[in-house]
């Protein structure tokens, strides 16, 4: 069997147990919903009703927003992947989710209302993601070498973790709790009227990855050879870092920095793929990162009543190992 | 037709190298001349990635500085010395990014693309290699899939910087005889620089050599004599 009809298969198998992880985990927590009383929440909503509240407030959001973080943090990392060459590129090295944890913490801790709105949190990480996106791509315009820029992330990183440790050792001890909570990350902090804003950071991913695929392949031979096939690069990767800088920001404001899903899922699809066909690698990418998140997600609320366990934490419990696997499977 | 007038070549308006005013038809090229002589420079010049310092490049009496970023790689083509190092890419897949000027925006290949694809393998001879993995080639196959690429590009111009650079004496044989072929069945410009003057003389191809004392870039005849090029290309050694 030719490898593109292997991937078609493999593509439409995902499509097929995306839905059925998603069905999964609408019924999955701590509240026993049956079949029943879900489809009677969705079609004859009554608000006296606990359980349909559960099903719109609580189940509904929390699956959508493991979905569209599994997909966009994982095409984001593909794309960060291609464009730096580096397998070991994410959409969290250009510094990014720094920026969102640096605005929190000021918020939090050093008690400067960079923002306050209802959002509060929410906000201040939003404003803090897109001002580091904005200072990368003014530093992608800048520098000619895109290992300058990996530095220049992780130096942004370095930078911002100094300033919040010395935050965290100045404040109290209510401030450090609600900041360590945000930085373990959660997908339960999306409320229904907030869903739109998320939907909206995925149509742009996705919509703008697919508009840069064919760039996206001739990237992979490297920046001079896909300039010399008619690729600007400049543009391509303002594009590239723009798209990772909303799908990361929006999902770092509202689910705290969700470690891995953008590093490791990408690999794993190039690797079970085995072509670098941007848009089946995009396709892959949106529908295992979903799956992943979602599964990851599910197994959290199946252990939710002895203790909680953060998302974070988990998909670093998972991913760690696998991108170590990756670098030893590189150096044979 | 590729002609040039009153052509400087160099880097940052430094003139590093003259250019005789040539006049060179579709054959086989090589560019012979000492580490740092301006080999790299002509080529990049010619395939139009560095400007010219003054004077003009012109092929088929277009220039080639005025081609816009779109249309260069419809017109030209070049292998660098190093073939990418790209795990998962066949060497099909590969081939075909050769079509990726002529493609639309999403680059999807048609008809015309796939045959393209399908006769730079055969021009190539190399078949054999459409499924295999671009990582898993030998030096010397890495180079044929590279011709074959600039082959499915489907451009007037191809430039090779040093293609032989890494290959043993019978692969680097082999390239260069497969290029002096495929130079003499098709309509195309095939210029390449070469360290190996024996091998480029036993070609058979003409010569483009920079006389490294002189500062100037010279055509010479198939058939010139392996010491009137040593005399010109190494001068001063």
């Amino acid at each position: 069997m030719s490898l593109s009809s292997r991937n078609r298969i493999f593509l439409l198998a995902l499509v097929i147990l995306l839905p059925v992880v998603a069905i999964w985990h609408l019924f999955s927590g701590q509240i026993d919903i049956d079949g029943g009383t879900f489809l009677s929440a969705l079609t004859d909503f009554q608000d006296s009703e606990l359980k349909h509240v559960v099903v719109w407030e609580l189940r509904i959001p929390r699956m959508l927003t493991a979905l569209i973080a599994g997909a966009g943090l994982s095409v984001a990392g593909l794309l960060m992947q291609t464009l730096f060459n580096n397998p070991l590129a994410g959409p969290y090295v250009l510094g990014i989710n720094s920026g969102a944890s640096l605005f929190v913490a000021l918020a939090i801790m050093a008690g400067i209302p960079v923002l306050s709105s209802d959002l509060g949190i929410v906000a201040n990480a939003l404003i803090g993601a897109f001002l580091f996106g904005l200072i990368i791509v003014f530093f992608s315009s800048v520098v000619r070498q895109q290992i300058s820029l990996l530095l220049i992330g992780l130096m942004l990183g370095s930078f911002t973790g100094a300033i919040v440790s010395l935050l965290q050792s100045a404040s109290g001890l209510e401030e450090l709790k609600l900041f360590t909570l945000w930085t373990l990350g959660s997908l339960q902090a999306v409320t229904l009227d907030q869903l739109p804003i998320f939907f909206a950071a995925f149509s742009i991913t996705i919509l703008g990855a697919f508009l840069v695929v064919k760039p996206l392949n001739l990237l992979v031979l490297g920046a001079s050879e896909a300039s010399l096939l008619g690729v600007r690069i400049k543009q391509v990767r303002l594009v590239i870092i723009l798209i990772t800088a909303v799908i990361t920001g929006v999902v770092t404001a509202f689910c705290g920095p969700i470690a891995f899903v953008g590093l490791a899922v990408p690999n794993l699809i190039r690797i079970v793929m085995k072509t670098q066909s941007h848009g089946s690698l995009i396709l892959g990418s949106l529908l295992t990162g979903a799956i992943f998140l979602l599964v990851c997600d599910i197994l959290i609320q199946s252990v939710e009543s002895e203790f909680a366990l953060p998302i974070n934490a988990l998909t670093s419990i998972i991913g760690a190992p696998f991108v170590i696997l990756l670098v030893l499977r590189r150096l044979r | 037709m590729i002609t040039t007038k009153g052509l400087l070549i160099g880097y940052k308006q430094q003139m590093l190298v003259a250019v005789d005013d040539l006049q060179l038809t579709p054959g086989v090229y090589i560019l012979i001349g000492k580490n740092g002589s301006g080999k790299s420079t002509f080529l990049k010049t010619l395939t139009g990635s560095l400007p010219v310092v003054s004077g003009t490049i012109s092929l088929y009496d277009h220039s080639i500085h005025a081609l816009s970023e779109s249309e260069r790689p419809k017109k030209i083509a070049f292998v660098q010395t190093q073939f990418p190092v790209v795990d998962f890419l066949q060497v099909k897949e590969y081939i075909a990014l050769g079509r990726s000027p002529h493609t639309a925006f999403f680059g999807k290949l048609n008809q015309h693309d796939k045959e393209m694809v399908e006769q730079a393998l055969n021009s190539l001879g190399i078949q054999q290699l459409a499924e295999r993995f671009t990582n898993e080639l030998s030096d010397g196959e890495r180079q044929m899939v590279a011709i074959a690429r600039t082959f499915a590009q489907g451009t007037d111009i191809i430039a090779l910087d040093e293609p032989t650079a890494f290959l043993d004496y019978q692969n680097k044989t082999e390239i260069v005889k497969k290029l002096m072929e495929l130079g003499k069945s098709h309509d195309k410009f095939i210029i390449l620089s070469s360290h190996d003057i024996d091998q480029s003389v036993a070609s058979g191809a003409d010569f483009l050599v920079v006389d490294s004392r002189e500062r100037r870039l010279s055509h010479l005849p198939a058939g010139t004599f392996k010491e009137n090029l040593i005399s010109r290309a190494f001068s001063d050694y």
